[in-house]
């Protein structure tokens, strides 16, 4: 029995050290990794964007990582998934870095499956899902998630036909002016073309015309838009009405109706 | 006049036992609570796992202290094999089965952290299961020596 006593002492001292030894290793190593974020990035690809996220591990550590794999979910506010990326990198062996990049792709086709033209005249949010899971030392696997809702800037907000005014020209015509406004609550600046078409409470066109923009992020606009008429055609422009707005601009193309008057 | 010896000789044994065990506390404390401290991520974790902490250095070195202080009676295995399932009970309890779940705030948003400690709890339970099985075989022997002298002072 002594023996018995005495081998599972020494089973039970080599043990405690090892685990010891372990846990203070481990978490050494832990302290001992760097990990950095770079720049992100946009790229244009055939489907549509690509945000890239470059980053790098240094392990310096006396453990190995294995099976890191990163997954980002953009979900839009009604729960629809817009994009779902994932990124693996099967090991990082202790003394070793990795630069890599998470790749977050949004095809246009997916853009557009989604309930589009809200999101240009009313802010909103996209909620970001990331998942992350790694093995630590072939032995602790680790799982890391969080969520983020990322706000959204209407392009468009608030859009709306203030006024339109009938004034004298010529002989022959008269101007029709049509003030709007709008705020740009997106992070880019809009240019392109907006071209606006009158038509009258029969749904007759009565005129049309066209103006370039140029809306800095954060800004709002307040402009007019001049469009001539034949005195002739007058009477067709009745009190109220709508009008049909295409907005051209090198990101999309869109219709939109709103009234006036 | 040899009753009085007796009391004095068990006083003197009990005032050695306590000097001895409260010894004993000590440098368990310093060899091996002491540097637990300075490794302890108390930054890191939730206030409700450094007062398990605080728990466990209390119970280690209580533990120290009382078996030292029952050293030579069965009650320092007894105590060692309760030691042994305290720590198994409070590390089975601390990482939670197994899975152990944090919530960590990173500036605006919260990270949820998932860690499956499995391995490492079952080696924990392992080597105080061995600890335990010591205690028990332990216990055995100081039990059959007393019977082995008890037998021989009746022959």
């Amino acid at each position: 029995m002594r023996q018995a006593i005495r081998a599972l002492g020494w089973a039970t001292s080599i043990l405690w050290i090892f685990i010891i030894l372990f846990s203070v290793t481990a978490l050494y190593s832990v302290t001992n990794l760097d990990i950095g974020l770079g720049e992100a990035q946009i790229f244009p690809s055939s489907e549509g964007v690509v945000f890239s996220l470059p980053f790098h591990i240094d392990n310096n550590g006396y453990y190995d990582i294995s099976e890191l794999n990163i997954t980002t979910s953009v979900t839009d506010c009604n729960g629809t998934l817009i994009t779902f990326s994932e990124t693996f990198v099967p090991s990082i062996p202790r003394g070793s870095s990795v630069e890599t990049a998470h790749n977050v792709s949004i095809s246009l086709k997916d853009i557009m499956s989604i309930e589009f033209t809200p999101l240009l005249f009313g802010d909103s949010f996209f909620d970001l899902g990331m998942f992350i899971t790694l093995n630590f030392a072939h032995a602790i696997p680790l799982q890391m998630s969080s969520n983020a809702t990322i706000p959204w800037g209407a392009p468009f907000y608030g859009f709306s036909i203030v006024k339109v005014s009938t004034l004298p020209y010529n002989s022959t015509h008269c101007e029709i002016v049509t003030y709007l406004s709008f705020e740009n609550h997106a992070f880019l600046d809009i240019t392109g073309t907006m071209q606006l078409e009158i038509y009258n409470n029969a749904n007759e066109h009565v005129t049309s015309g066209k103006t370039s923009l140029d809306v800095p992020s954060r800004r709002k606009y307040e402009g007019q838009v001049i469009m001539y008429l034949d005195l002739v055609d007058l009477s067709r422009l009745t009190e109220s009405g709508n009008v049909r707005v295409n907005f051209m601009t090198p990101m999309f193309m869109l219709e939109w109706w709103s009234p006036y008057g | 006049m040899v009753k009085e010896g007796n009391t004095r000789a068990f006083i003197k044994k009990i005032i050695l036992r306590v000097f001895k065990a409260a010894s004993w506390g000590f440098i368990t404390y310093l060899l091996v609570c002491y540097p637990l401290t300075l490794i302890y991520p108390f930054g890191l974790l939730p206030s409700g796992y450094n007062q398990l902490f605080n728990v466990f250095v209390t119970m280690v070195v209580f533990f120290a202290v009382v078996t030292k202080f029952f050293s030579e009676t069965i009650l320092e295995y007894a105590l060692s094999i309760a030691k042994a399932l305290f720590i198994i009970i409070y590390f089975f309890y601390v990482f939670n089965g197994g899975v152990v779940s944090l919530t960590v705030p990173v500036s605006e948003t919260t990270v949820n952290l998932v860690l499956d400690l499995r391995a490492f709890l079952a080696m924990l339970i392992f080597v105080n299961l061995l600890a335990l099985a010591k205690s028990v075989l332990q216990a055995m022997s100081f039990l059959a020596r007393k019977v082995e002298a008890s037998q021989l002072s009746l022959r």
